[in-house]
């Protein structure tokens, strides 16, 4: 308690700071085995049921077979990021075009205003069987639930985002002449490019709960019904190895979605802005 | 939703005229949408008439009285699954600003429960905590552990250097700051996180439902829509959007009450009441 309102700086940069960052990886390594070992010799000496809380080694087997051995998670793996694809960029094409007409016409925006709040409240994934039932079994409904579920963050966003117009380049531009269709381009779709970035963010990770959910209600194919299935069999094991495959998965898309960010809106950036500046000058020169 | 307050006849009046527009394009689209079944442009098994939903919501709440039972499950379920992960949360929040070194070690394994769907666990929570409403609480926590541990950490170890020093000049105890500056300063980010949590505890408990239950407003709406009773389906989806409504307007209220300087009407009321204890204070 003693350094209580004290923020603890950590120093970047290498040198000296290398020796501790180095420590400090081997403690967190440290911890992840002790845990990983405390579970499976639990498991072992029979304090854990291994039948509902499968043991690390089990898993790492499980992970083996769907892999390698037997290969079946890749179909199921390949089904479902044709989905999530699909619907991620379905949903956020529609969020984006809605988001800026509704966000460019005040009429428009305040007699959609209370609707857009009713469908916030709603559990959006809760229309999944409602379109099943619309669409018939089969991937259109899927797809269809994941444009549902993604849809909403880009629109939000790229609402808020279109109508944060900066009062001061808006006087700047209209000063200078621009036609409406300069501002829209120049000034407020660039400006909004960061905000929309963010909501895309949150659309993919929806999409990924989305299909999820999709594939739990309709147990055909992909990720979600191979857990399902698996639970449903008891084989707890290779259930976990499918959700590890979904950790893995959800921080590829983070990162992915990161690295997209700094190449789209890439002025946010020091080093997007040195690299476009350098390729701008080479154009130039050239 | 405007600060200023106009007399009170005066602001009833505004709102009912300004209600008028909205109320009159919503009857315009449900008789647009109703016109449009009737004459067969959008089939009926799908999209089933306004008129219908009306009726089979009149059934659900009034003559059968179906729905009380599941709205109080999934009610029961989502609250109950958001105050557990809730308070989950908001510990380990507090425990990681006052120790860097907890926070070092709990965040990665936080960043790992955030990274993946926690909708994936689905069908592991209900194997782990059977069939009955512990499942769907127990999803309900999980997906709603992130935001708010997130907003609420966000909130607490971000810290105002002047206002620190202005405390610490004036001889604050290191518990003093965290609860009258930290806590204070991180009260709007945890409401924000809590609102979201909501949300999702919501979906939690819906989407448990959808797995494997036997009560519920998301078996009631699954069963309707596999028997391809629309009407009554969408009947029980807006009942959720009402569970949607009431969650996130009791937690706006509670974020207007406790956050209340944060809103010019709510200060000053808050103000008035201080003045108030302390003027009947001063008179005993």
């Amino acid at each position: 308690m003693a350094d209580l309102a004290k923020p603890v700086q950590i120093k970047d940069g290498a040198g000296p700071d290398k020796a501790l960052r180095y420590r400090r990886i081997m403690t967190h390594a440290g911890i992840f085995v002790t845990l990983i070992l405390v579970w499976e010799l639990a498991s072992r000496a029979g304090w854990l049921d291994p039948l509902f809380y499968p043991r690390p080694s089990n898993i790492l087997n499980s992970v083996w077979l769907i892999y390698f051995k037997n290969g079946n998670i890749w179909e199921h793996l390949g089904v479902t990021m044709g989905l999530v694809f699909m619907g991620f960029v379905g949903g956020s094409v529609l969020g984006i075009v809605l988001g800026s007409l509704v966000g460019l016409n005040s009429l428009v925006r305040r007699f959609l205003k209370p609707y857009v709040i009713v469908l916030e409240a709603t559990p959006r994934i809760a229309v999944a069987p409602l379109l099943i039932a619309a669409f018939g079994f089969g991937s259109t409904s899927k797809i269809a639930i994941i444009i549902l579920v993604c849809f909403f963050a880009p629109f939000i966003n790229t609402l808020s985002g279109v109508m944060n117009v900066n009062a001061e380049k808006l006087e700047l531009f209209r000063s200078m002449g621009a036609s409406k269709w300069q501002i829209l381009r120049k000034l407020v779709f660039p400006d909004a490019v960061p905000i929309i970035m963010a909501g895309e963010r949150l659309a993919l990770t929806a999409a990924l709960s989305g299909a999820l959910v999709a594939e739990f209600i309709q147990r055909d194919q992909g990720i979600g019904s191979l857990i399902l299935v698996y639970t449903r069999n008891l084989n707890m094991a290779s259930s976990f190895a499918c959700i590890f495959t979904l950790t893995i998965l959800g921080f590829l898309i983070f990162k992915g979605m990161e690295l997209l960010d700094q190449y789209i809106a890439f002025w946010k950036y020091e080093a997007g802005r040195e690299r476009v500046s350098a390729k701008r000058r080479r154009a130039m020169e050239g | 939703m405007s600060d200023h307050t106009p007399p009170a006849e005066h602001r009833l009046i505004d709102g009912v005229l300004r209600l008028l527009p909205h109320l009159a394009l919503f009857a315009f689209l449900l008789c647009l949408w109703e016109a449009a079944v009737a004459f067969g442009l959008i089939t009926s098994i799908i999209i089933p008439r306004p008129s219908a939903i009306g009726a089979a919501i009149v059934e659900l709440y009034v003559t059968k009285g179906t729905i009380y039972k599941h709205f109080s499950i999934t009610l029961t379920e989502a609250v109950v699954g958001f105050v557990i992960g809730a308070a989950i949360a908001i510990s380990l929040a507090v425990s990681s600003s006052l120790s860097e070194r907890f926070k070092r070690y709990v965040i990665p394994y936080a960043v790992v429960l955030n990274v993946t769907p926690g909708i994936a666990l689905t069908p592991v929570v209900i194997a782990w905590f059977g069939y009955g409403m512990g499942s769907k609480m127990a999803l309900a926590a999980i997906l709603c552990f992130f935001p708010i541990f997130v907003n609420t950490l966000t909130g607490l170890v971000q810290i105002d250097e002047e206002r620190e020093e202005l405390f610490k000049s004036l001889g604050a105890s290191n518990t003093q700051i965290f609860t009258k500056m930290r806590v204070p300063a991180a009260l709007p980010l945890m409401f924000a996180g809590l609102k979201i949590g909501l949300t999702t505890a919501l979906i939690g408990a819906v989407v448990a439902e959808f797995a494997q239950a036997t009560d519920g407003v998301g078996v009631l709406m699954s069963r309707f829509s596999f028997q391809l009773n629309m009407a009554a389906s969408i009947a029980t989806l807006l009942s959720m959007t009402v569970i949607g409504l009431l969650l996130f307007y009791t937690m706006e209220f509670l974020d207007d009450r406790i956050v209340f300087w944060r809103r010019e009407s709510r200060r000053a009321a808050a103000s008035r009441a201080r003045a108030r204890s302390w003027q009947s204070q001063i008179g005993k």
